[in-house]
Protein backbone atom coordinates (compact mmCIF):
# COMPACT_ATOMS: atom_id res chain seq x y z
CA UNK A 1 0.00 0.00 0.00
CA UNK A 2 1.48 3.78 -0.85
CA UNK A 3 2.86 5.51 1.84
CA UNK A 4 0.18 8.21 2.05
CA UNK A 5 -2.82 5.44 2.27
CA UNK A 6 -0.91 4.06 4.98
CA UNK A 7 -0.24 6.89 6.93
CA UNK A 8 -4.39 7.25 6.45
CA UNK A 9 -4.85 3.40 8.11
CA UNK A 10 -2.88 4.38 10.79
CA UNK A 11 -4.64 7.15 11.71
CA UNK A 12 -7.92 5.68 11.70
CA UNK A 13 -5.68 3.19 13.61
CA UNK A 14 -5.02 5.25 16.13
CA UNK A 15 -8.67 6.81 16.79
CA UNK A 16 -9.62 2.77 17.08
CA UNK A 17 -7.40 3.10 19.75
CA UNK A 18 -8.35 5.32 21.65
CA UNK A 19 -11.94 5.05 21.19
CA UNK A 20 -11.87 1.54 22.12
CA UNK A 21 -9.45 2.38 25.27
CA UNK A 22 -12.10 4.49 26.74
CA UNK A 23 -15.29 2.68 26.16
CA UNK A 24 -13.46 -0.38 27.29
CA UNK A 25 -12.31 1.20 30.69
CA UNK A 26 -15.75 2.98 31.11
CA UNK A 27 -17.68 -0.35 30.71
CA UNK A 28 -15.49 -3.06 33.04
CA UNK A 29 -14.51 -0.18 36.01
CA UNK A 30 -15.48 -1.37 39.14
CA UNK A 31 -17.64 1.35 41.22
CA UNK A 32 -15.92 3.38 43.56
CA UNK A 33 -16.59 5.34 46.25
CA UNK A 34 -17.60 8.98 45.15
CA UNK A 35 -17.06 11.41 48.29
CA UNK A 36 -17.41 10.47 52.03
CA UNK A 37 -21.04 11.68 52.06
CA UNK A 38 -22.24 8.61 49.90
CA UNK A 39 -22.22 5.64 51.48
CA UNK A 40 -19.53 2.51 50.02
CA UNK A 41 -21.12 1.18 47.14
CA UNK A 42 -22.11 -1.94 46.53
CA UNK A 43 -19.37 -4.82 46.65
CA UNK A 44 -18.61 -5.87 43.13
CA UNK A 45 -18.79 -8.91 42.26
CA UNK A 46 -16.09 -9.72 40.16
CA UNK A 47 -13.74 -12.20 40.73
CA UNK A 48 -9.77 -11.73 41.81
CA UNK A 49 -8.29 -12.77 37.95
CA UNK A 50 -10.85 -10.06 36.78
CA UNK A 51 -9.48 -7.16 38.75
CA UNK A 52 -6.47 -7.96 37.77
CA UNK A 53 -6.89 -8.32 34.37
CA UNK A 54 -8.33 -4.51 34.77
CA UNK A 55 -5.34 -3.21 36.24
CA UNK A 56 -3.44 -4.32 33.56
CA UNK A 57 -5.52 -3.13 31.04
CA UNK A 58 -4.71 0.67 30.99
CA UNK A 59 -1.34 -0.22 30.86
CA UNK A 60 -1.78 -2.33 27.59
CA UNK A 61 -4.19 0.01 26.17
CA UNK A 62 -2.25 2.75 26.70
CA UNK A 63 0.68 1.04 25.51
CA UNK A 64 -1.14 0.02 22.10
CA UNK A 65 -1.79 4.36 21.84
CA UNK A 66 1.52 5.05 22.16
CA UNK A 67 2.97 2.52 19.99
CA UNK A 68 0.27 3.55 17.66
CA UNK A 69 1.91 7.35 17.51
CA UNK A 70 5.22 6.19 17.09
CA UNK A 71 3.89 4.44 14.01
CA UNK A 72 2.56 7.14 12.43
CA UNK A 73 5.43 9.54 13.48
CA UNK A 74 8.03 6.62 11.67
CA UNK A 75 5.71 6.73 8.35
CA UNK A 76 5.83 10.32 8.10
CA UNK A 77 9.83 10.76 8.52
CA UNK A 78 9.33 7.83 5.59
CA UNK A 79 7.73 10.81 3.20
CA UNK A 80 9.53 11.11 -0.02
CA UNK A 81 8.88 14.48 -0.03
CA UNK A 82 10.91 15.71 -2.59
CA UNK A 83 11.81 19.80 -1.93
CA UNK A 84 8.47 20.07 -3.00
CA UNK A 85 6.97 23.12 -4.71
CA UNK A 86 4.26 22.16 -7.26
CA UNK A 87 6.16 24.74 -10.01
CA UNK A 88 9.08 22.55 -9.31
CA UNK A 89 7.47 19.63 -10.05
CA UNK A 90 5.91 20.90 -13.24
CA UNK A 91 9.31 22.16 -14.15
CA UNK A 92 11.09 18.61 -13.76
CA UNK A 93 7.70 17.32 -16.16
CA UNK A 94 8.34 19.79 -19.13
CA UNK A 95 12.23 18.91 -18.64
CA UNK A 96 11.24 15.17 -18.50
CA UNK A 97 8.86 15.57 -21.76
CA UNK A 98 11.78 17.77 -23.26
CA UNK A 99 14.30 15.01 -23.14
CA UNK A 100 11.22 12.07 -24.10
CA UNK A 101 10.98 14.01 -27.39
CA UNK A 102 14.65 14.25 -28.23
CA UNK A 103 14.80 10.40 -27.22
CA UNK A 104 11.75 9.47 -29.13
CA UNK A 105 13.37 11.26 -32.17
CA UNK A 106 16.24 9.74 -31.74
CA UNK A 107 14.54 6.44 -31.90
CA UNK A 108 12.42 7.22 -34.58
CA UNK A 109 16.24 7.33 -36.61
CA UNK A 110 17.38 4.55 -35.78
CA UNK A 111 14.47 2.48 -36.71
CA UNK A 112 14.05 4.34 -40.01
CA UNK A 113 17.97 3.40 -40.68
CA UNK A 114 17.92 0.14 -39.13
CA UNK A 115 15.07 -0.21 -42.48
CA UNK A 116 12.50 -2.53 -40.74
CA UNK A 117 9.60 -1.12 -42.26
CA UNK A 118 10.78 -0.36 -45.87
CA UNK A 119 14.40 -0.64 -47.33
CA UNK A 120 17.53 -2.63 -47.50
CA UNK A 121 16.52 -4.22 -44.51
CA UNK A 122 12.75 -5.17 -44.42
CA UNK A 123 11.64 -8.46 -42.70
CA UNK A 124 7.93 -10.16 -44.22
CA UNK A 125 6.42 -12.66 -42.42
CA UNK A 126 6.06 -15.25 -43.71
CA UNK A 127 2.37 -16.12 -42.98
CA UNK A 128 2.95 -20.17 -42.44
CA UNK B 1 -45.32 -10.13 -8.23
CA UNK B 2 -45.05 -6.93 -10.84
CA UNK B 3 -41.81 -6.74 -12.78
CA UNK B 4 -41.24 -3.40 -14.91
CA UNK B 5 -39.71 -4.10 -18.25
CA UNK B 6 -36.05 -2.12 -19.30
CA UNK B 7 -37.15 0.78 -20.21
CA UNK B 8 -36.36 1.04 -24.21
CA UNK B 9 -32.87 1.96 -26.09
CA UNK B 10 -33.39 5.88 -26.64
CA UNK B 11 -34.60 6.53 -30.21
CA UNK B 12 -31.06 7.78 -31.76
CA UNK B 13 -30.40 4.61 -33.39
CA UNK B 14 -32.20 5.37 -36.60
CA UNK B 15 -30.17 8.16 -37.06
CA UNK B 16 -27.16 5.67 -38.07
CA UNK B 17 -28.93 3.82 -40.26
CA UNK B 18 -26.67 4.81 -43.05
CA UNK B 19 -23.16 4.77 -40.79
CA UNK B 20 -21.42 2.04 -42.72
CA UNK B 21 -21.76 3.73 -45.94
CA UNK B 22 -21.41 6.90 -44.89
CA UNK B 23 -19.99 7.48 -41.64
CA UNK B 24 -20.45 11.54 -41.70
CA UNK B 25 -24.36 10.86 -42.27
CA UNK B 26 -24.31 10.14 -38.59
CA UNK B 27 -24.53 13.10 -35.60
CA UNK B 28 -21.03 13.48 -34.12
CA UNK B 29 -20.54 12.85 -30.25
CA UNK B 30 -22.30 15.10 -28.01
CA UNK B 31 -19.06 17.35 -26.41
CA UNK B 32 -17.61 16.99 -23.19
CA UNK B 33 -19.37 18.39 -20.21
CA UNK B 34 -17.75 21.31 -18.40
CA UNK B 35 -18.78 22.74 -15.26
CA UNK B 36 -21.63 21.12 -12.81
CA UNK B 37 -23.93 18.18 -14.54
CA UNK B 38 -27.26 17.02 -12.88
CA UNK B 39 -27.57 12.78 -13.05
CA UNK B 40 -29.83 10.72 -11.37
CA UNK B 41 -31.10 14.11 -9.42
CA UNK B 42 -27.70 14.76 -8.49
CA UNK B 43 -25.17 17.62 -8.63
CA UNK B 44 -22.11 16.77 -9.97
CA UNK B 45 -18.42 18.91 -11.10
CA UNK B 46 -16.21 18.38 -13.53
CA UNK B 47 -13.82 20.33 -11.55
CA UNK B 48 -12.66 17.99 -8.77
CA UNK B 49 -10.80 19.82 -6.10
CA UNK B 50 -10.51 19.30 -2.68
CA UNK B 51 -12.42 21.45 -0.93
CA UNK B 52 -10.51 23.37 1.94
CA UNK B 53 -11.05 23.26 5.36
CA UNK B 54 -13.37 26.18 5.82
CA UNK B 55 -15.56 25.33 3.32
CA UNK B 56 -16.34 22.08 5.37
CA UNK B 57 -17.32 24.37 8.21
CA UNK B 58 -14.07 22.92 10.08
CA UNK B 59 -10.88 25.29 11.74
CA UNK B 60 -7.57 24.93 10.52
CA UNK B 61 -5.28 23.98 12.82
CA UNK B 62 -2.17 24.34 11.08
CA UNK B 63 -0.45 27.68 9.36
CA UNK B 64 -1.97 28.54 5.77
CA UNK B 65 0.49 29.58 3.12
CA UNK B 66 1.52 28.49 -0.13
CA UNK B 67 4.14 25.35 0.81
CA UNK B 68 2.73 23.88 4.10
CA UNK B 69 5.52 21.54 5.75
CA UNK B 70 3.84 18.38 5.86
CA UNK B 71 5.90 16.30 7.84
CA UNK B 72 6.69 19.24 10.55
CA UNK B 73 2.83 19.50 10.71
CA UNK B 74 2.13 16.25 10.62
CA UNK B 75 3.94 15.26 13.51
CA UNK B 76 3.38 18.52 15.94
CA UNK B 77 -0.66 17.25 14.71
CA UNK B 78 0.09 13.68 16.45
CA UNK B 79 1.76 15.09 19.55
CA UNK B 80 -1.28 17.45 19.99
CA UNK B 81 -3.41 14.64 19.22
CA UNK B 82 -1.92 12.92 21.82
CA UNK B 83 -2.10 15.43 24.59
CA UNK B 84 -5.62 15.47 23.99
CA UNK B 85 -6.49 11.83 24.66
CA UNK B 86 -4.30 12.18 27.81
CA UNK B 87 -6.41 15.58 28.72
CA UNK B 88 -9.77 13.45 27.77
CA UNK B 89 -8.94 10.78 30.36
CA UNK B 90 -8.14 13.50 32.78
CA UNK B 91 -11.33 14.87 32.61
CA UNK B 92 -13.00 11.69 32.60
CA UNK B 93 -11.48 10.87 36.08
CA UNK B 94 -11.76 14.48 37.47
CA UNK B 95 -15.26 16.53 35.82
CA UNK B 96 -16.66 13.66 33.54
CA UNK B 97 -19.83 16.26 32.55
CA UNK B 98 -17.07 17.88 30.61
CA UNK B 99 -16.29 15.19 27.96
CA UNK B 100 -18.17 17.23 24.96
CA UNK B 101 -15.17 19.81 24.69
CA UNK B 102 -12.32 17.72 24.75
CA UNK B 103 -13.81 14.84 22.41
CA UNK B 104 -15.02 17.94 19.98
CA UNK B 105 -11.32 19.10 19.91
CA UNK B 106 -9.98 15.71 19.03
CA UNK B 107 -12.10 15.39 15.93
CA UNK B 108 -10.97 18.42 15.14
CA UNK B 109 -7.37 17.43 15.09
CA UNK B 110 -8.29 14.41 13.48
CA UNK B 111 -10.40 16.11 10.52
CA UNK B 112 -7.03 18.41 9.95
CA UNK B 113 -4.98 15.33 9.75
CA UNK B 114 -6.91 13.56 7.09
CA UNK B 115 -7.53 16.96 5.32
CA UNK B 116 -3.68 17.42 5.36
CA UNK B 117 -2.95 13.43 4.20
CA UNK B 118 -5.38 14.38 1.05
CA UNK B 119 -3.84 17.12 0.32
CA UNK B 120 -0.83 15.02 -0.55
CA UNK B 121 -2.58 13.00 -3.12
CA UNK B 122 -2.04 15.43 -6.20
CA UNK B 123 1.80 15.78 -4.97
CA UNK B 124 1.83 11.74 -5.16
CA UNK B 125 0.49 11.86 -8.56
CA UNK B 126 3.18 14.56 -9.76
CA UNK B 127 5.63 12.23 -8.42
CA UNK B 128 4.13 9.56 -10.34
CA UNK B 129 3.75 11.00 -13.65
CA UNK B 130 7.68 12.02 -13.29
CA UNK B 131 8.72 8.15 -12.39
CA UNK B 132 6.66 6.82 -15.17
CA UNK B 133 8.46 9.64 -17.75
CA UNK B 134 11.92 8.83 -16.31
CA UNK B 135 11.17 4.89 -16.55
CA UNK B 136 10.19 5.96 -20.36
CA UNK B 137 12.86 7.67 -21.25
CA UNK B 138 15.57 4.98 -19.42
CA UNK B 139 13.81 2.59 -21.86
CA UNK B 140 13.62 4.71 -24.70
CA UNK B 141 17.52 5.14 -24.37
CA UNK B 142 18.08 1.57 -24.21
CA UNK B 143 16.14 0.42 -26.98
CA UNK B 144 18.24 2.84 -29.00
CA UNK B 145 21.35 1.64 -27.64
CA UNK B 146 20.15 -1.90 -28.65
CA UNK B 147 19.20 -1.03 -32.19
CA UNK B 148 22.12 0.88 -32.49
CA UNK B 149 24.64 -1.88 -31.57
CA UNK B 150 22.54 -4.71 -33.77
CA UNK B 151 22.87 -2.44 -37.10
CA UNK B 152 26.54 -1.98 -36.42
CA UNK B 153 26.80 -5.98 -35.70
CA UNK B 154 24.72 -6.71 -39.12
CA UNK B 155 26.91 -4.31 -41.08
CA UNK B 156 30.07 -5.88 -40.08
CA UNK B 157 28.66 -9.45 -40.31
CA UNK B 158 27.61 -8.28 -43.73
CA UNK B 159 31.60 -7.21 -44.64
CA UNK B 160 32.74 -9.93 -43.32
CA UNK B 161 30.93 -12.35 -45.77
CA UNK B 162 31.32 -10.05 -48.39
CA UNK B 163 34.97 -10.20 -47.64
CA UNK B 164 35.03 -13.96 -47.79
CA UNK B 165 32.93 -13.88 -51.04
CA UNK B 166 35.33 -11.74 -52.58
CA UNK B 167 38.72 -13.06 -51.16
Amino acid sequence: MDIISQLQEQVNQIAGIAFNTFGTLQRDAPPVRLSANYPEPPAANTTPEDAANFAEQPKQMSAALVKAAKQFDALVAALPLAEGGEEAQLKRIAELQAENDAVGQELQRQLEAAGTKTGPGVVQPSGR
Amino acid sequence: MATATYPPPPPYYRLYKDYLQNSSSAPEPPPPIEGTYICFGGNYTTDDVLPSLEEQGVRQLYPKGPNVDFKKELRSLNRELQLHILELADVLVERPSQYARRVEDISLIFKNLHHLLNSLRPHQATATLIHILELQIQRRKQAVEDIKRRREEAQRLLKESLGTLDG
